[in-house]
């Protein structure tokens, strides 16, 4: 296809915020979709926090973990596969409405549009992240501990990372798509096995979920959470930060080759 | 600094995926403060043309200019300059009107004080400055519409581009939708606007210039009024009282056609498109028949219920036929039917019959086609040859209306013939749409 003289390095940060705020905008009006998140996020909660605890006791690196509080951060760190991907995703129904050709045709490099679309997401993951962590905090999960406000202030900026790599590969997948019908098959083939192999909601062999990047994300989360993790908290940056960079960059690569729809 | 806003130097341009050859090397150029129209059927390429003038799309050969930049060079530049609206609707719906704007202008770098007047000043422009704070899918087709020209012009722009700007509104909108693409161009900016469409009449009542584009290349550019002059004569068309024996029509047609001075004869008028007669078309590769012959057997069936149910229910084509044919000829039909070879009749055709019995249907203008279109050198003179002959067949003339070429007989004049060829090989040319389209995905 064309290259369009557009991929210009300049970065205009008043378009990356406005961008960012109709992203969320749009997350705060869709009520619908913030009751179902805490609907949803209660469900999981109730089932995987007592679930697990009436049939195992998670044990990490040797250490006796609450099932509670494993099953509540696995499952913060799962919202973040969810929202990430199909928020990314948003950008094909942009596509799709029209919309996409006012952002193309503005004379803003799309490395901004990239950026604020990413930003964007990656804040409303950060919210709905935080919408779990108060839930369970609320139930009780985490104990009632005074350092657990620490503990999910320092979620925070940790939640924006991981999100970065997953948002990443929603806006890949979005801007390839042609058709609705793939969503299923993107939550066949990449969101669940993610989820799954990635030891968010039962504990797996490290031998298995090693090899997925995820992994290291929700780690990270229990590193945070609990103070216990499977790997050493500096291979979890270290991975997470690089696969969310990497992400990014092949996002941004397909994004740039995106021609318009009429 | 010349005087010209945009230049085209032969462009190309080349869907590479499938090899489709969408613009075919034009050039033309338009002056600061003009509207003008690219006038085509679809697919003729004039979305191509305004994407790749629009930085959306890049060329595959040749130059483009905007504002006296390179549209492949200096796109920032040129995005800065234009403002546009596109075929399809492109506002966000779940953002309100205001949103939607102040979006757009702190894309296009405008600052928050300059931002704040000038969106209410262009929400002014189009009348919607009581809905800024509707959100944008509670909006109607034409208001959104409007949305969209209040947001082209926002980052004032020394041109506009307007795709299809119309498409798909009702007759007032488009009327308030023209006028303010008037106004704009009146008022003492004097915006330049580049405007595709393929409705004649748009071009006709908007536009300086008009050039007709079809399947890419350009083959007529001018003034309205030049284009009107170069179909020299005049057009006539000839309302008749209602006609009893339809098969005459094709008889006078033939006899008129042999006036001197008469170039064309078609049924119904020029002015809008009515569905024409039962347009019996001896398909080739038939023995020559004459028409005398088959209007024969067409009358023989039309007597016998038997032989019509018959006809109905292996040619699709008199399906067709009798559902356009008029209400006294299904009138006539309908009397032949009784309950019990109703039953055997193909069900759309039982229902339409029910319904004549009924009374349910009320002749329309539409139903009643008996008007013939005639285009000729010196109307005037061969007027009295024309109606004598008619006269002769024993047809009376309502009316006559004889009057210049409009803009839509010079369209037709030039694209025509090709959209008559697209038709025989009709699963051709969509194919080329549909890869056209996709292509552009």
């Amino acid at each position: 296809m064309s290259d369009l003289n557009i991929e210009k390095a300049k970065i205009n940060y008043n378009a990356v915020w406005i961008l960012a705020k109709r992203e969320l905008l749009s997350f705060w009006r869709n009520k619908s979709r913030v009751i179902s998140s805490l609907v949803q996020g209660l469900l999981f909660l109730f089932v995987f926090g007592i679930g697990i605890g009436l049939s195992f006791n998670p044990i990490i690196q040797g250490i006796y973990v609450d099932p509670r509080a494993f099953a509540g951060s696995g499952i913060a760190a799962m919202v973040i596969l969810f929202t990430g991907i199909f928020g990314g995703m948003a950008i094909f129904r942009d596509k799709m409405f029209g919309f996409m050709k006012e952002l193309l045709v503005a004379p803003v490099s799309r490395r901004t549009l990239m950026l604020g679309r990413t930003v964007g997401v990656a804040l409303q993951t950060m919210l709905q992240v935080l919408i779990i962590i108060g839930l369970s905090v609320a139930i009780g999960y985490f104990g009632n501990d005074l350092n657990l406000i620490w503990r999910v202030l320092l979620i925070i900026p940790v939640a924006f990372l991981a999100s970065l790599g997953i948002v990443g590969i929603g806006l890949t997948i979005s801007t390839r798509l042609r058709d609705m019908q793939s969503f299923g098959l993107i939550q066949t083939f990449i969101v669940m096995p993610m989820m799954w192999l990635s030891g968010a909601l039962i504990p797996l062999p490290i031998q298995i979920t090693m090899y997925n990047p995820f992994t290291y994300s929700v780690d990270l989360f229990r590193f945070v959470l609990l103070g216990v993790s499977y790997f050493p908290f500096w291979l979890d940056l270290l991975i997470s930060g690089s696969f969310g960079a990497l992400l990014i960059l092949i996002g941004a690569r397909s994004f740039n080759k995106m021609e318009i729809s009429q | 600094m010349t005087e010209n806003i945009i230049e085209v130097k032969n462009l190309t341009k080349i869907y590479e995926e499938g090899n489709v050859l969408a613009v075919d090397d034009i050039s033309f150029t338009i002056k600061k403060g003009e509207i003008f129209a690219l006038l085509g059927p679809n697919g003729a390429g004039k979305t191509t043309t305004i994407s790749i003038l629009a930085t959306l799309l890049s060329s595959t050969e040749g130059k483009a200019l905007v504002n006296n930049y390179d549209v492949d060079k200096d796109s920032d530049k040129v995005r800065k300059s234009i403002g546009i609206v596109f075929q399809e609707p492109s506002v966000d719906g779940d953002m309100k009107a205001w949103e939607n704007l102040e979006l757009h202008a702190i894309l296009y770098g405008m600052l928050k004080r300059e931002r704040q007047e000038k969106i209410n000043e262009v929400l002014k422009l189009v009348d919607l400055e009581d809905r800024a704070n509707t959100f944008v899918k509670n909006y109607s087709g034409g208001m959104k519409r409007r949305l969209e020209i209040a947001r082209g012009l926002l980052h004032e722009p020394k041109v506009l581009f307007l795709d299809e700007p119309t498409l798909g509104l009702d007759p007032q909108t488009r009327r308030k939708i023209w006028d303010k693409i008037k106004e704009l161009n009146k008022s003492e900016s004097k915006i330049t606007i580049l405007i595709t469409t393929h409705y004649m009449d748009e071009a006709d009542e908007l536009a300086d210039r008009i050039c007709i584009m079809d399947h890419g290349k350009i083959i007529a550019m001018d003034t309205s009024e030049n284009l009107k002059k170069q179909l020299s004569g005049d057009v006539i068309d000839i309302q008749l009282e209602e006609i009893k024996e339809r098969f005459k029509i094709p008889r006078i047609i033939n006899q008129v056609k042999e006036i001197p001075g008469v170039k064309n004869v078609s049924l119904g008028t020029s002015e809008g498109n009515q569905p024409m007669m039962p347009n019996i078309q001896i398909p080739k590769g038939m023995p020559n028949i004459s028409p005398e012959m088959i209007q024969a057997r067409i009358r023989e069936t039309l007597s016998d219920p038997k032989k019509l149910i018959m006809a109905w229910k292996k040619m699709p084509m008199t399906t067709a036929m009798f559902l356009n044919a008029p209400l006294p000829m299904k009138k006539q039909i309908a009397e032949m039917f009784d309950e019990k070879l109703l039953e055997e009749v193909p069900d759309n055709i039982r229902e339409e019959l029910i319904k004549v019995k009924k009374g349910e249907l009320e002749e329309t203008e539409v139903d009643s086609i008996n008007s013939i279109s005639i285009s000729c050198e010196n109307g005037g003179k061969q007027l009295p040859m024309i109606i004598q002959k008619i006269g002769e067949n024993g047809l009376k003339i309502k009316t006559v209306n004889m009057h210049q070429p409009t803009l839509e007989d010079v369209f037709l004049h030039y694209v025509g013939t090709s959209i008559r060829e697209e038709n025989s090989n009709h699963t051709k040319g969509i194919k080329k749409m549909i890869q056209m389209r996709q292509l552009r995905k």
